[in-house]
């Protein structure tokens, strides 16, 4: 089938300062992905498209992108899922470095705000390793799926308005932890989710939920650290 | 140098841009009915402190509303303050107390059946006001040409 493809450019380096679009009709078969066509294009008709890829198996999260207005992994998303019309953006909200790739410190920035990482000072009951039942593992099993690749993040309303704001990917993370019977910080990070820019800032668009490639209930996260702040902690 | 923008070009290109499901339309009609609300309470609470300070005033604008385009104004205006409280209702009542139906399917469903909601709240007081208009701007009684009518 006949694709036809408009993709996004932008590239200071060489000359191109106006964001504008171009367009390329190819010869695809409807099972293709999108990352599939954007290779063919960067390998046989303009090299000088610049896009993230690295697994393209949908694990590794670089190629987040809008595609005809909605954010997808484009390993991800197949041409007869998509439409023989496709447009190509880079994800909302983010500065746009080049091409589809965008810079993605301020949304790392936010994802190390709610400290992503283990908080336990005690040392394990049999010295070796911290047990937990498999009840409280559930508990948190689905924000564990997050592969920080922003698709969620840069589809929320409030992230376009308000770059401050940590966005859903942030607090994804921090429900992870906050969540893990093993963790002794969820205070600290229930405190800094509860201040401005945080989990009150969620207007429950939906977006993120259905923007997310890994079917993470986004929103039903955000919600249960908002039920956290208000009753002062979490049970496990 | 990154292409330049700023929040509030991206949320705009966001709001008219984005191809989200119901849960994105459902969040731009609560803001939009939302600052509809907004700008007839700012209105109204002029227009109403004019009655003490400038009767006549007043006056001029109970004239004007009874205008016809501000009739019809009013009737899109029950409508927002019905949808604005039935999807504040949805989102509140899930979020504090059902975060677990917070899911795909779930969501989709309960933003169509506000919109049903807001809809069977609204056609009641419409019809009436819709009647109103009719007899006192245009001498059109709708309950007279009903077989069982007046």
């Amino acid at each position: 089938m006949l694709v036809y493809l408009k993709i996004y450019r932008y590239n200071p380096e060489a000359g191109r300062n106006v964001p504008s679009f171009d367009t390329y009709n190819i010869e695809a078969e409807p099972t293709d992905r999108v990352l599939d066509l954007l290779e063919h294009i960067k390998g046989e008709i303009d090299g000088t498209i610049s896009f993230r890829r690295s697994c393209a198996h949908g694990v590794c999260g670089s190629d987040a992108m809008r595609i005809n207005g909605r954010n997808l992994l484009a390993c991800k998303a197949l041409v007869k899922d998509v439409g023989n019309e496709i447009t190509v953006e880079p994800i909302l909200g983010l500065p746009v470095l080049k091409d589809m790739i965008v810079d993605m410190e301020p949304f790392f920035d936010s994802y190390k705000s709610i400290m992503p990482f283990l908080v336990n000072e005690d040392v394990p009951a049999d010295g070796k390793e911290r047990r937990q039942s498999p009840e409280q593992r559930e508990r948190f099993d689905d924000t564990t799926k997050c592969i920080l690749c922003a698709a969620c993040t840069t589809s929320c309303p409030v992230f376009w308005a308000d770059d401050q704001y940590v966005g859903p990917a942030a607090m994804v993370n921090a429900h992870r932890f906050i969540f893990d019977s093993r963790d002794q910080a969820a205070d600290k990070r229930l405190e800094i989710l509860a201040d401005h820019g945080g989990a009150f800032r969620c207007r429950t668009a939906f977006n993120c939920t259905e923007a997310c490639p890994r079917e993470i209930h986004v929103t039903q996260a955000i919600a249960e650290v908002k039920n956290a702040i208000t009753s002062g902690g979490v049970e496990y | 140098m990154a292409a330049p923008s700023t929040p509030l070009k991206n949320t705009v290109k966001g709001y008219a841009t984005y191809m989200g499901r119901e849960g994105h339309y459902a969040f731009l009609l609560h803001r939009l009915t939302g600052l509809g609300v907004l700008l007839f309470l700012t209105i109204h609470i002029l227009d109403t402190a004019t009655v003490y300070f400038y009767p006549s005033l007043y006056e001029h604008a109970i004239e004007l509303y009874r205008a016809t385009p501000f009739m019809l104004g009013e009737i899109g205006l029950l409508f927002a303050v019905i949808y604005h409280g039935v999807n504040g209702l949805r989102i509140a009542v899930t979020d504090m107390w059902m975060p677990k139906r917070w899911a795909i399917e779930k969501q989709r469903k309960a933003v169509r059946l506000t919109l049903v909601v807001a809809i069977l709240l609204w056609t009641p007081g419409a019809l009436v006001m819709l009647y109103n208009l009719l007899l006192h701007n245009f001498g059109v009684d709708l309950l007279a040409m009903l077989p069982f009518g007046k």
